[in-house]
């Protein structure tokens, strides 16, 4: 037994390094890598500007994978984020269209994600159709009940209100310059930014913390020992698509605030980096393994990579190609370290 | 205890019937069992004893009969219906998320709370840790997932978490089947301390020294049947073989006194 070596005093368990901690830390440490690399690159990789621009555009990603974490951890996955990004933004452009204020309109919209993802729970429950096939088919009706709504068309002229959520910030500070253009003297900590750091929290704290969170633990580890164990999976597992689904609506809003109008064509293969963000944070996709903060870790060394590649001029085709290999190394790199 | 309940079964399990397509897994299987019995529940694999077990657990549903607990109708259609009416199970597989550690094994499914509904993981693993080292005092790494256990401390996982919350009825489906001696023989002293306690125990066997070791009555199964209850003490290790193989005991059997066996 290889644990002997600790002696009879149980060393806390900060001080070891499991499996799920070291593939934090080397997460992190190629996040920092990245940074470093890409500040040496460009001098404005490195300022407080570009560092909130990388926020902002995590953002999305971030919200999105914090949903495919949960249904991961249960042994799923969910392929329609993307496409019910697109209809929660239809709808809300919709509702706002229709005379709804705003933020009703906006919460109309996470529901009608939440509802996609509730529909995903059952048909991959009660109907007992695999997670891959049932949110594929919802993929593709999501994105085509959003195209048909919309006539593919975008949905502009929605008010000032609409892009607040996502061009607004906190504590933005602002110089009179007496000019047409102020003086921008902090940008301020955009909304999306915030909003993702509170979903973020709160997710981990429902996994860690209550009960829900460790039967979603517990279904994906053994889905047939937590059912003999009294843990309802079903709802566990319909808990874990809702919610999916209704940050995928969250993350629609945010979206299309950003942009300032609905398109029902956006998101297009962001469940793909949802997955990745998570995979790259330690997440298994055979269930029982996975954690948001390693998640965020992923979503931002994806987020990282984009901006820093962007700035350094690579195209958006190498771009695919480095995040590809950068998904594969993480699990290879988990899969040699548990073998041992 | 009081007459009557001496008299009144534990569980009383009534015209069991369990089928899948054509197959009738279970046929019309009654089966009693009284606090403070140990009855081994035996026969050849696909005989139906697991299935039977699996229904008293709420694993599976029953196409037909009744089951009583305490002389009352127990609608058991899940697991969690079970552990409401004391029925606990010891699985062959054991049962256990191996990503969780122990103290989530032992309380998934009931975990302790704080008053504002956290998960309280500090007392579930004060309790883990009581309750595993009165079963074995050398248990360690209780903060390990549970796959990186030894089998017999798994093992011992998955008995503390059957027996730790007020256990009535308890199941046991082949416990010994992975351990070695030591820990059968703690399985074994288990059982029979259990047994003192008034617990009904169910034990699913091969183990024929096991079962005639430990065990108040057989119940045996064939092709689907209950095809013999007898007390452990007039029946030989060879009548119950022949009741396990052929379904009937042989012809020149008689009720016979343990100690004319040996």
């Amino acid at each position: 037994m290889a644990n002997l070596d600790r002696g009879t005093y149980p060393v806390p368990s900060a001080f070891r390094l499991s499996t799920g901690s070291f593939h934090k830390l080397s997460a992190i440490l190629t996040l920092v890598a990245l940074a470093i690399a890409f500040s040496f690159g460009n001098d404005a990789f490195l300022t407080v500007n570009n560092g909130l621009t990388v926020l902002l555009q995590t953002s999305v990603i971030g919200l999105l994978g914090i949903g495919m974490t949960m249904v991961i951890i249960t042994g799923g996955i969910d392929l329609s984020v993307g496409s019910v990004l697109a209809l929660s933004g239809v709808v809300t452009g919709l509702s706002i269209k229709a005379g709804v204020p705003t933020a009703p309109a906006m919460a109309l919209g996470i529901v009608a994600g939440a509802t996609c993802g509730l529909v995903n729970g059952f048909v991959v429950t009660k109907m007992r159709i695999t997670p891959f096939v049932a949110t594929l088919g919802m993929m593709l009706i999501a994105r085509g009940v959003a195209l048909q709504l919309t006539g593919a068309a975008p949905i502009s002229r929605l008010g000032e209100a609409f892009g607040t959520l996502g061009n607004g910030s906190l504590f933005r500070i602002v110089e009179k310059t007496g000019g047409i253009f102020p003086k921008v003297v902090f940008p301020g900590i955009p909304y999306p930014a915030i909003l993702l750091a509170v979903v973020a929290i709160a997710a981990a704290y429902l996994l860690n913390r209550r009960q829900v969170g460790r039967h979603i633990y517990a279904t994906g580890s053994n889905e047939e020992a937590a059912r003999l164990s009294g843990v309802l999976v079903d709802r566990t597992k319909i808990f874990a698509y809702t919610l999916s689904g209704a940050l995928a609506g969250l993350a629609g809003n945010v979206l299309m605030s950003r942009l300032v109008t609905v398109q029902p064509n956006e998101g297009v293969m962001y469940e793909l980096d949802a997955i990745a963000a998570a995979v790259i944070g330690g997440a298994s996709l055979m269930g029982g393994v996975g954690n948001i903060s390693g998640t965020m870790i992923g979503a931002f060394i994806i987020g990282v990579l984009r901006n820093g590649l962007n700035m350094a001029g690579v195209s958006a085709f190498i771009q695919q190609i480095v995040i590809g290999v950068i998904v594969i190394l993480a699990v290879y790199v988990d899969q040699i370290r548990n073998r041992r | 205890m009081s007459l009557q309940s001496e008299m009144l079964p534990l569980v009383q399990m009534t015209d069991i019937e369990k089928h899948f397509g054509g197959i009738r897994a279970v046929n019309g299987v009654s089966l009693d069992l009284f606090a403070g019995e140990v009855v081994g529940v035996l026969g050849h694999n696909g005989a139906g004893k697991s299935c039977l077990m699996r229904i008293l657990s709420g694993a599976m549903l029953a196409n037909e009969g009744t089951i009583k607990v305490n002389g009352e109708v127990a609608e058991i259609q899940n697991p969690h219906d079970a552990r409401d009416f004391g029925i606990e199970t010891i699985y062959q597989t054991l049962a256990l998320a191996d990503h969780l550690n122990a103290p989530a094994n032992l309380f998934l499914g009931r975990e302790l709370k704080t008053w504002y509904g956290d998960l309280d993981d500090r007392k579930m693993m004060r309790e883990t840790e009581r309750v595993l080292r009165k079963l074995n005092p050398n248990f360690k790494n209780l903060d390990d997932p549970v796959s990186k256990l030894s089998g017999g401390q798994r093992q011992v996982i998955a008995i503390a978490r059957a027996i730790y919350f007020n256990v009535k009825i308890l199941i046991m489906d082949e416990p010994t089947a992975a351990l070695g001696p030591s820990e059968t023989a703690m399985v074994g002293n288990l059982i029979k301390q259990l047994r003192t306690e008034g617990i009904g125990i169910l034990l699913v066997s091969h183990d024929m020294h096991d079962v005639f070791e430990l065990c108040d009555r057989v119940v045996v199964m064939n092709k689907g049947r209950n095809v013999g209850s007898h007390r452990i003490e007039d029946v030989t290790k060879d009548d119950v073989l022949s009741l396990i193989i052929k379904g009937e005991l042989p012809d020149d059997w008689v009720p016979r006194g343990r100690e004319m066996l040996q």
